[in-house]
């Protein structure tokens, strides 16, 4: 147990008194949680999602989740892995409840294959946001958090090639995007 | 001279190996381009990896707090209904076989009074619904520490239900709730007077 806590334990100090306290129903402990937390699920959030309010609404859902599961906790990986996972499920439900307008085709269609694509050169946050939806939260889940294929696949209900089809194509995009020049 | 596509490289980051990644590895090796690409796309991983952690600007823990209390409120009225219902069974059929003799025991009257008492002002809280209220700062601390502590004796009342406990533990346990419920009352009626609500 002490392993697996060690890894959140410099976002989240006395990591197991804590999580003991949190679950026998002590909200002052739920509530350090969520102070521990807090900075890392709002920026998985606001990675995926497309506005500030629902990475907002995402973080309160996310906490809401954990303060009614934390007893089901099992203390398999760490801790802040076990959040995590909640917080990208509860993203990736706020894509598919929001309804956006996310196939590649419409996308193309609204930004489209302009000319003027292939002299851009965005920066780097610019260009995450640019992707559709789903390609950029495969792109965050994949890269910067560090699932797999078939662990996105899974969250999205999809099959991982779907993932890899994703993870390619907004690639190609952002590669065109950012002009990019090596860095020596 | 066709180079890999983006699909290929992008694959070739990946832990283990797919069917075809041995040609295109011979093609890398023998590739400038394909090698600049396949660097362009670490250092593009890195630069994502390495961009601001983004803040959210409002807290949200009171909504969450609120909304996870009320829940567990609404839970606990039907979870202690059932138990008041197993413990009033229990204690009729303690007096049909004649079982309170120790003169130390409640009365039957005065558990039932106990859950009564605590059924009143649980139902008198669900009508206030102070989960759909604003509610400051401290009357939220106290209120969260009295909702922790009802939370507590409810384990403990569910705990007693399963061992068939001593009726003067019972008691003891129904009148603290009633206590701390009555204090619960309080924290919020009195919080609503004094803000004119």
């Amino acid at each position: 147990m002490t392993g697996t806590l060690l890894m959140d334990s410099s976002l989240l100090a006395n990591a197991e008194s804590v999580v003991a306290r949190a679950r026998a129903g002590d909200t002052e402990a739920l509530g350090q949680l969520y102070r521990a937390f807090e900075v890392p699920v709002y920026n998985l959030a606001r990675r995926i999602c497309r506005t500030t309010e629902d990475a907002e609404d995402v973080l309160q859902e996310t906490f809401f989740e954990v303060c009614r599961s934390i007893g089901r906790y099992r203390e398999e990986g760490s801790l802040w892995g076990w959040i995590r996972t909640i917080a990208s499920s509860k993203a990736l439900m706020r894509l598919r409840r929001n309804k956006y307008r996310d196939t590649d085709e419409l996308h193309d269609e609204a930004v489209g294959h302009r000319r003027e694509d292939h002299h851009l050169r965005m920066d780097l946050e610019a260009a995450l946001e640019r992707l559709p939806e789903i390609s950029r939260a495969v792109v965050w889940l994949h890269d910067v958090e560090g699932y797999t294929h078939e662990e996105i696949g899974d969250m999205m209900g999809k099959t991982p090639s779907f993932s890899k089809s994703q993870l390619s194509r907004a690639h190609a995009r952002l590669r065109l995007w950012l002009g990019e020049e090596l860095i020596p | 001279m066709t180079h890999l596509s983006m699909e290929t490289l992008v694959s070739l980051r990946e832990r283990g190996s797919e069917p075809g990644q041995a040609a295109a590895r011979e093609h890398l090796n023998e590739c400038d381009h394909c090698q600049a690409e396949l660097q362009r796309l670490h250092q593009r991983v890195a630069r994502l990896k390495a961009l601001p952690t983004l803040r959210p600007g409002r807290d949200r823990w009171p909504e969450a707090r609120a909304r996870f209390t009320s829940e567990r409120r609404r839970r606990r009225t039907r979870v202690v209904g059932l138990t008041g219902l197993a413990m009033a069974a229990s204690a009729a059929l303690a007096i049909s076989v004649g079982n309170l003799s120790r003169p130390a025991d409640p009365t039957p009257e005065q558990l039932s009074q106990a859950m009564q008492r605590s059924q009143v002002l649980e139902s008198a809280l669900n009508d206030y619904n102070p989960g759909g209220r604003v509610v400051d700062g401290r009357t939220a601390r106290i209120a969260g520490e009295l909702e922790d502590r009802i939370a507590r004796v409810d384990r403990q009342l569910e705990a007693t239900a399963l061992q068939q406990a001593a009726d003067r533990d019972l008691l003891k346990l129904w009148r603290e709730r009633v206590g701390l419920l009555d204090a619960l009352v309080d924290v919020h009626v009195t919080r609503a007077s004094n803000a004119g609500l």
